[in-house]
C-alpha cells in the first residue's frame, strides 16, 4: 500500500479545498466563543464544547417538534437562543461569582458545568444517537465541474462569513463592541471610566455560547447527535485559539481556516495519517511563532 | 474451673463438628453430579443459571436489547422441554460499555450469582477483560456480538466462544466475494481503532492471495465519531477507485452510510460496507439509505427464504412487534446452544459444559451451524447483498443475497494456531 496518494485532479484539490473551508466554519463558532470569553473574561470556557453539543440537541428537539424542512431552520433560529440564555445563566449564577479568584478555579468550574450539562443532558434527551435531515441535500456544481461539493456544506460556507462580518461590526460599529474591545485590552481602566463590566461580561459570555450553540445546530444534520460530541471540537478549538493568538477573533478565523483546509487537503496528500495534519500544522506554526498568528491579548 | 471447663467442652464439639463437615466433604464432594457415561440419564438438581453481561444504555441497545428479547423468546421453547428435568433461567447486568465494569458484573455473577454461563458481551474489550477472568474460574462464556478476532484468535481458550463473525471472518468473506467481481481498483477507508483496521488488513490479505492484479489507490481512517465525512468522500472521489471497502465502527455507520447516499457514491462506483446492510443499520436510516450499495450481515430475517427462517422471524415479530437484527439472532442461537451443551454434557459442571459446546452442531434458523472445536468459533453462514428499496417497507433492504459458506470463510486452524504461537 503506498504512502502518498495519486497525484489528484485540479478540481478534487478545488473541491477538497472548499469542502475544509465549510468545515472550518463550525471549528470557527467554536473557537471564536473561546476566544472572546479568554480575551474579555480571561476565562478559559471549557464548557464552550458542552454549549455546542447542548445547541445540536436543541436543535434536534427544536426540528422533531416544528417538524418538515422548516423546521431546520426555526431550529437554526432557536436552539443558539436558548444556548445564549442559558449561557447567561451560568454566567450570573456560576461564574460571576469566581472572577477574582485564581485561574485555576475559574477552569474547574467551567469543567463541573461540563460534567453537569452532560448528565442533564443524557436526563432529558438520553443516551441514543439522535440524527436529524439536513434541509438541502445532494451536491452542487460549480464552473463547469470544477468544484463539486454538498449543498448543505455550501450553506456552511456562506454561514462563517456571515457570523465573522456580524461579529466584526458588532466589535467595530457598536457602543458595546467597542467596550468590549477596550476590556479585553485594558480592564481596569474600563472600571475606572465607571463602565458596567459586570454587564459586558455577561454579553460577551452569551454571545460566546449562542456561537457555540450555533456551530452545534449546524453541525446537527450531518452527524451523530451524542453526549460528548462537545469534546472533540473542544480540544481542536483550543488549539485553534492558541496558534491564532489568545482573544484575537481573526486570529481564530484565520487558524480555524489553515485548520479546516489543512485537514482535507492532507486527505489528498498522505490520506492513512490525515488525522495527524492538523496537530502537524499547530506544531509547526507554535514553533514558528509561539504566541499565535495574530497578536494575543495576554 | 467450671467456667474452664465449659470452654474446653466447647472447644472440643468446634473440632467435633469441623472434622464431621470435613470428612464429610471429602466423602462425598458433589453427591449429585451423575455419572459421566450415561449423560442422558442425568437429573439436574437444580435450574441452569445464565449471567448476561451487556451494554443495556447508549447505542448499542439497538443491538443488545434484541438479542435479550430473542434469548428470552428461545428460553420459553427451551424451558417447554426442560434440560435434564429442570429449566433454564438468566439475570442480566449491564456494564455501560466499559471493561472494568463488565469484569466486576461477572465476578459478582460468578461469585455471588452463581450463574453456570457467562454470555452478552457488546464490547471487545469487555468480552477480553472477561475471558482472562472466566480462564481462571473455569467458568464458559459466549460473546454474540463482540467481533474482536482476538477473543477466539490470541486470546482464545477452552472456556471461550463467540457466535459473531470476527474481524478475521468477515474480512475474508468480504474478499472471497469481491473476488468474484471484475474489478481491481480498490479503496480502503475504516475508522481508526482496532476494529477498522482488523477488517481492512484481513480483507486486504486475503483478497491480495485471491487477486494479485488488484492495487489499492487509497486507504484512509477517520476519527471515530467523525463529524463530517464530505473531505473522505471527496478523497474517495478523488482517487478514482472501482470500489470502496469501508469498514465503520458502531458510532460511524449511519452517518457514513448518510453521506455515501448523498453523495451518490453508488452511482460511480461500487460501494461495499462491512454490516451495511443489516437490519438495525437499514431500519434506522429509513429511505435516506443509498440503492445499490453492497453490504454484509450474517443474518437477514427475510433471507433465507426457508420455513425456519421465516418461522422465527414471524414469532419474534409477533412478541415483539420488530424483526430481529443479526444479533437478535445471535441471542436466539446462543441460548439453543447452551441448552444443547448442557443436555448433551449431562452435568452442570463448567469444564463437561464447555467440551461439550465445543464442537457441537445444531439446527438453526438457517440451517445447522457447528461450534468449530479447535477455536471455539461458530462456523456460519454470511450474508452480503445490494441494498434495494422493497414496496412495503419503509426501509431498504438487501437483495441478490448470496450466502457464504462458513466453512469457506473461516480462518484455517493453521492461521489460529500462528497467532496463538501453537
Amino acid at each position: 500500500m503506498e504512502f502518498f496518494a495519486n497525484l489528484p485532479e485540479f478540481s478534487t484539490v478545488i473541491s477538497q479545498i472548499f469542502v475544509g473551508l465549510s468545515r472550518s466554519m463550525i471549528l470557527f463558532m467554536v473557537a471564536v466563543g473561546l476566544t472572546v470569553s479568554i480575551g474579555v473574561l480571561r476565562v478559559i470556557n471549557f464548557a464552550n464544547g458542552t454549549f455546542y453539543m447542548l445547541g445540536a440537541f436543541t436543535a434536534w428537539s427544536v426540528a422533531l417538534w416544528v417538524g418538515g424542512t422548516a423546521g431546520f431552520w426555526v431550529a437554526l433560529l432557536i436552539a443558539p437562543l436558548v444556548v445564549g440564555l442559558l449561557g447567561l445563566a451560568v454566567e450570573a449564577g456560576l461564574l460571576r461569582r469566581l472572577y477574582n479568584r485564581p485561574r485555576l478555579m475559574q477552569l474547574l468550574l467551567t469543567y463541573a458545568v461540563v460534567l453537569l450539562f452532560n448528565d442533564v443532558t443524557k436526563l432529558i434527551w438520553g443516551v441514543d444517537f439522535k440524527s436529524m435531515r439536513a434541509p438541502l441535500s445532494g451536491y452542487i456544481t460549480f464552473f463547469d465541474g470544477l468544484l463539486y461539493m454538498p449543498s448543505y456544506n455550501m450553506l456552511l460556507l456562506i454561514s462563517g462569513p456571515l457570523v465573522a462580518a456580524g461579529l466584526w461590526y458588532f466589535i467595530n460599529h457598536t457602543m458595546t463592541g467597542k467596550i468590549v474591545r477596550a476590556t479585553a485590552t485594558d480592564r481596569e481602566m474600563v472600571d475606572a471610566l465607571g463602565l458596567n463590566s459586570n454587564k459586558i461580561f455577561a454579553i460577551v459570555f452569551m454571545l460566546s455560547c449562542y456561537l457555540a450553540g450555533l456551530g452545534g445546530a449546524l453541525i446537527a444534520p450531518t452527524t451523530n447527535i451524542v453526549v460528548g460530541m462537545g469534546m472533540t471540537i473542544l480540544i481542536n478549538a483550543v488549539l485553534v485559539v492558541v496558534v491564532g493568538g489568545l482573544g484575537n477573533i481573526w486570529g481564530a478565523f484565520l487558524a480555524s481556516l489553515i485548520f479546516g483546509v489543512g485537514e482535507s487537503l492532507g486527505l489528498l496528500i498522505a490520506p492513512r495519517f490525515a488525522i495527524v495534519f492538523p496537530f502537524a500544522i499547530a506544531t509547526i506554526l507554535l514553533i514558528l511563532k509561539p504566541t499565535g498568528i495574530m497578536k494575543s491579548v495576554w | 474451673m467450671k467456667k474452664n471447663r465449659f470452654a474446653i467442652s466447647l472447644f472440643l464439639v468446634m473440632m467435633l463438628l469441623l472434622t464431621a463437615l470435613v470428612l464429610g466433604g471429602c466423602e462425598d464432594p458433589e453427591p449429585a453430579e451423575p455419572p459421566p457415561d450415561d449423560p442422558e440419564e442425568a437429573v439436574f438438581e437444580r435450574n441452569i443459571k445464565v449471567g448476561i453481561v451487556d451494554t443495556y444504555t447508549g447505542p448499542p441497545t439497538v443491538y443488545t436489547y434484541d438479542a435479550l428479547d430473542a434469548f428470552e423468546l428461545a428460553l420459553k421453547e427451551i424451558n417447554e422441554e426442560g434440560i435434564h428435568g429442570v429449566e433454564m433461567e438468566f439475570v442480566t447486568r449491564d456494564e455501560e460499555f466499559a471493561p472494568d465494569q463488565a469484569l466486576s458484573w461477572a465476578r459478582e455473577l460468578v461469585t455471588r450469582e452463581e450463574v453456570d454461563v457467562l454470555c452478552g458481551f457488546m464490547s471487545s474489550a469487555s468480552a477480553l477483560a472477561v475471558s482472562e477472568y472466566v480462564r481462571e474460574e473455569q467458568v464458559p462464556m459466549i460473546t454474540w456480538a463482540a467481533q474482536s478476532e482476538q477473543i477466539t484468535g490470541e486470546a482464545g481458550h477452552s472456556y471461550v466462544f463467540s457466535v459473531v463473525p470476527n474481524t478475521r471472518i468477515s474480512g475474508r468473506a468480504a474478499a472471497n466475494f469481491l473476488a468474484e467481481l471484475p474489478y481491481t481498483r480498490y479503496a480502503l477507508v475504516g475508522s481508526d481503532f482496532e476494529f477498522g483496521h482488523a477488517i481492512i488488513t484481513r480483507f486486504w490479505d486475503t483478497f491480495q492471495e485471491l487477486r494479485p492484479d488488484a492495487e489499492v489507490v487509497l486507504e484512509t481512517y477517520w476519527p471515530v465519531g467523525e463529524a463530517d465525512f464530505t473531505p473522505y468522500i471527496s478523497s474517495i472521489r478523488g482517487a478514482d477507485p472501482e470500489v470502496v471497502v469501508a469498514a465503520p465502527g458502531g458510532a460511524d455507520q449511519i452517518p457514513l452510510t448518510k453521506a455515501i447516499g448523498d453523495a451518490e457514491l453508488t452511482d460511480e462506483m461500487e460501494v461495499y460496507l462491512h454490516i451495511g446492510t443489516d437490519h438495525a443499520a437499514l431500519s434506522a436510516l429509513g429511505d435516506e439509505a443509498p440503492e445499490g450499495m453492497y453490504g454484509s450481515s450474517s443474518y437477514h430475517y427475510y433471507y433465507p427464504e426457508t420455513e425456519e427462517n421465516l418461522a422465527f422471524a414471524e414469532m419474534f415479530y409477533e412478541e415483539y412487534e420488530r424483526y430481529p437484527n443479526f444479533v437478535g439472532y445471535n441471542g436466539y442461537i446462543t441460548a439453543h446452544l447452551i441448552a444443547e451443551a448442557f443436555r448433551e454434557a449431562g452435568s452442570l459442571d463448567g469444564e463437561a459444559f464447555a467440551e461439550a459446546l465445543s464442537g457441537l452442531t445444531i439446527d438453526s434458523p438457517v440451517g445447522p451451524i457447528t461450534m468449530r472445536e479447535y477455536d471455539n468459533q461458530l462456523i456460519h453462514p454470511f450474508f452480503i447483498g445490494k441494498t434495494a428499496e422493497h414496496p412495503d417497507k419503509p426501509y431498504l433492504i438487501s437483495t441478490d443475497i448470496t450466502m457464504l459458506d462458513g466453512e469457506k470463510i473461516m480462518p484455517p486452524v493453521e492461521e489460529i494456531m500462528e497467532v496463538r504461537g501453537e
